[in-house]
């Protein structure tokens, strides 16, 4: 009985990995919804779709969190002003790495996601884009991170920029009358803002967020977007870092940047449990004026103008010294912050097609470009887009853009760990853990840990 | 009776019987598992297709990472100290909520199922439900009372932050062991107690000669399941500390997923899972030999 049992586990084994390779081998295009739907299935989906109902399009998350309500009704519009598809968010709860990576393992990609510095090592299973309308009127450069032998594999979403944003009902109080953000020029300055912030009645400086996403990506951007007004330089940094040839503790934009930071955490309304504070006490602490800054980027908008829909809100770069000249004391940080791709080895070419024609939609339809600009308050990178931003902090950041004063995104060329172990660094600075050469000390050994 | 003849009747009797546990067994949790071992042996990352085979074989080279990684061994460490306190705390209640329970105490019917409510919530729901109690709670009572203690969110300091992990965990885990032990203190034939009692035999006497050793098998069940449970403990971890701050609570399962999912470095995450498994398994035959020993004592 006992051998039985044995062969009869080995035959249903052996069968098992037959019907599995047998699966997977021709899973190009597998279908992205259905749970364990066999090439079968895919058949019978595609001829629904030509019998006139609507082909599923998936999408992962809703492009971004916090404005989740306005792209679903975005997406709601969408589908019921065409019959051919039916884009369907699926939710995502948790890392969008993690979640493509599982969703991937598992032979459900969705069809369209968003990427960032993930993008390299999805490449060769996303869809060439260079022959969608989107990719034409995209505006110069925005392209280039995503461009890989000459072709385009993702769409920009938009521009994006951090620093410290600001209430302005706040400020005005605070220097008594208009506020003048172009005041704003060194640490001192901003020391002093500060100060006669906390001399208000019932008013406190600054909100500084401890996630390990705005620590560990946004802020330790300021550390290497300043190192130099040249790219190539920049990047010469970071292979230095990599290399184990730069002593932080040594470097003039490391102080500078690590002393703001000291006066942040000083002038933090949390600063007695610096990690208790979340997001969304952010946004209502600066949204109703609680305290004049909050170290964010303008994702946070929607949510501040729904907490004071009459107050004007702005942003103000983060000086990492004292002479206005330093490069990176009068600028903000401005790069598109994720990708648009769309799945070409687990979709259908009806699902990509679809795809391709919901982002179009978005950025060239004028109901579309009615909830780009006016519900999810984003900032065009497409030439097709006619009317410019109206509120003032997506006005400010274009001029920021157009003067030339963005820093660049230097954390969209960390590695997938790099933001997580720096976060978790200066969540131990912020909390007085580690002190700054504990920290210099973390950051030089992650970067040489680095898989060059 | 089944009286078989040939093979072929015995092969039909027995796949009539076994062939969908058996397939389930084998799809779900058998080549799973080879493949995942398979792959330890690889510098797959997570996404290609595994039957495209488009990933290099790098030997143990993983392994070698894993050993090597600081980190997860101070992960390893923390499981150990959590699962200790875990394992001793949740049996100790359990038992002790078991024995008041089945003692002559009105209403005791009503506490067996009140006790045992925390154990058919989910534990991600747990840990959310207890992240509010944690932050927003324990600082309202600090506001009230001015304890240093409760001041600030417990979810923030290292410390404090694994003291709330293992209150939650062991929480959610006695209800479950009461009732095994529940079962156990029912099944002591009546006739063994009435002996004791007529010999002269005080309450602490009876408990400790006569009703622990009879229960031996309650406590190899129950410390065999809270065992693997808190090796295993992977959602209140994730839910209520996410591993913070800053990765001072983080269990070894949270790191083995941090590794492969987040920080994308699959067959590091994989042979370090490879490497708890060996580690659990040793244990947990260990101990299921030691008391099977003393229940045959």
């Amino acid at each position: 009985m006992k051998k039985l049992v044995v062969g009869f586990l080995f035959l249903l084994l052996a069968l098992t990995v037959i019907g599995c390779s047998g699966g997977t081998a021709d899973t190009t295009p597998a279908p992205a919804v259905s749970d364990t739907a066999s090439p079968a299935a895919t058949t019978q989906e595609t001829t629904a779709a030509q019998s006139g109902e609507k082909v599923q399009v998936t999408i992962l998350g809703t492009l971004k969190p916090e404005i989740a309500a306005q792209v679903e009704a975005a997406i709601a519009t969408y589908n019921a002003a065409q019959d051919k598809y039916e884009v369907v968010s699926i939710p995502l709860d948790t890392n969008p790495v993690e979640k493509m990576t599982t969703l991937y393992a598992s032979g459900n990609a969705p069809t369209i996601m968003g990427m960032g510095q993930e993008f390299a090592q999805f490449q060769q299973n996303l869809l060439d884009l260079t022959d969608a309308e989107f990719s034409k009127h995209a505006l110069p450069g925005t392209q280039d991170p995503v461009t890989v032998n000459g072709r385009v594999y993702g769409m920009p979403l938009t521009v994006e920029a951090f620093g410290l944003l600001y209430n302005k009902s706040v400020l005005d109080a605070a220097v008594g009358g208009g506020f003048d953000p172009n005041s704003m020029q060194t640490r001192s300055d901003l020391q002093a803002l500060m100060d006669q912030i906390n001399a208000l009645d019932g008013k406190t400086a600054l909100h500084l967020s401890p996630m390990d996403w705005s620590l560990g990506a946004h802020v330790t951007n300021l550390l290497f977007a300043p190192q130099s007004a040249e790219r190539d330089e920049r990047l010469q940094f970071m292979e230095d870092l990599k290399a184990g040839n730069v002593a932080l503790m040594d470097n003039e934009v490391f102080t500078g940047w690590a002393d703001t930071f000291d006066l942040l955490k000083e002038y933090n309304v949390n600063a007695a449990s610096p990690l208790s504070a979340d997001y969304d006490q952010g946004a209502l602490a600066l949204g109703s004026g609680e305290v004049g800054l909050w170290f964010m980027g303008n994702w946070a908008f929607p949510q501040l103008s729904e907490i004071g829909p009459d107050t004007e809100f702005g942003i103000l770069p983060y000086p990492i010294g004292d002479d206005p000249t330093t490069y990176g004391n009068t600028q903000i940080s401005i790069g598109v912050p994720f990708y648009m791709v769309i799945d070409a080895s687990q979709s259908t070419p009806e699902e990509q097609q679809g795809a391709i024609d919901f982002l179009n939609w978005l950025v060239t339809d004028a109901t579309g470009q009615d909830y780009y600009i006016n519900q999810f308050k984003f900032i065009p990178v497409f030439d097709t887009f006619t009317t410019r931003p109206t509120d003032s902090m997506s006005q400010q950041i274009l001029n920021y853009l157009e003067n030339g004063r963005s820093l660049e995104w230097m954390n969209s060329l960390y590695p997938p760990d790099g933001w997580p172990t720096m976060g978790v660094s200066m969540q131990k600075y912020l909390t007085n853990t580690i002190d700054r050469a504990g920290l210099a000390e973390e950051f030089t050994d992650y970067w040489q840990g680095v898989d060059k | 009776m089944y009286t078989e003849k040939g093979l072929l009747d015995k092969l039909k009797s027995f796949a009539t019987f076994s062939f969908i546990p058996l397939f389930a067994f084998v799809t779900v949790l058998l080549i799973p598992f080879l493949v995942g071992f398979l792959l330890t042996f690889t510098d797959w990352n997570g996404i290609a297709a595994i039957s495209s085979l488009d990933y290099n074989w790098v030997g143990l080279k993983n392994y070698s990472v894993a050993f090597a990684d600081k980190d997860f061994w101070t992960a390893l460490l923390l499981t150990f100290k959590y699962v200790i306190l875990v394992v001793v705390f949740t049996n100790i209640i359990a038992f002790a909520i078991a024995l008041l329970v089945t003692s002559k105490l009105s209403g005791r019917n009503f506490f067996r199922s009140i006790f045992f409510v925390p154990n058919l919530i989910g534990g991600v729901v747990l840990g959310f439900i207890w992240v509010f109690i944690f932050s927003r709670f324990v600082e309202y009572i600090g506001d009230i009372t001015n304890l240093a203690a409760f001041q600030h969110s417990w979810l923030v300091d290292p410390d404090k932050a694994f003291i709330a992990l293992v209150i939650v965990s062991v929480w959610q885990l006695s209800g479950y062991m009461m009732l095994i032990y529940i079962a156990g203190l029912v099944g002591i034939p009546n006739d063994i107690i009435e002996a004791s009692s007529i010999d002269g035999a005080s309450p602490w006497q009876r408990l400790r000669h006569i009703v622990m050793p009879l229960m031996i098998p309650a406590f190899t069940i129950s410390l065999f399941l809270t065992l693997r449970n808190s090796f295993m403990a992977f959602d209140v971890n994730l839910a209520l500390t996410g591993g913070g701050p800053f990765r001072s609570t983080e269990l070894v399962t949270l790191h083995i997923y941090n590794e492969a999912f987040r920080f994308q470095n699959y067959g590091d995450g994989q042979a370090k899972a490879v490497i708890l498994f060996v580690i659990v398994a040793t244990i947990a035959i260990i101990q299921v030999l030691a008391t099977n020993r003393l229940e045959r004592t």
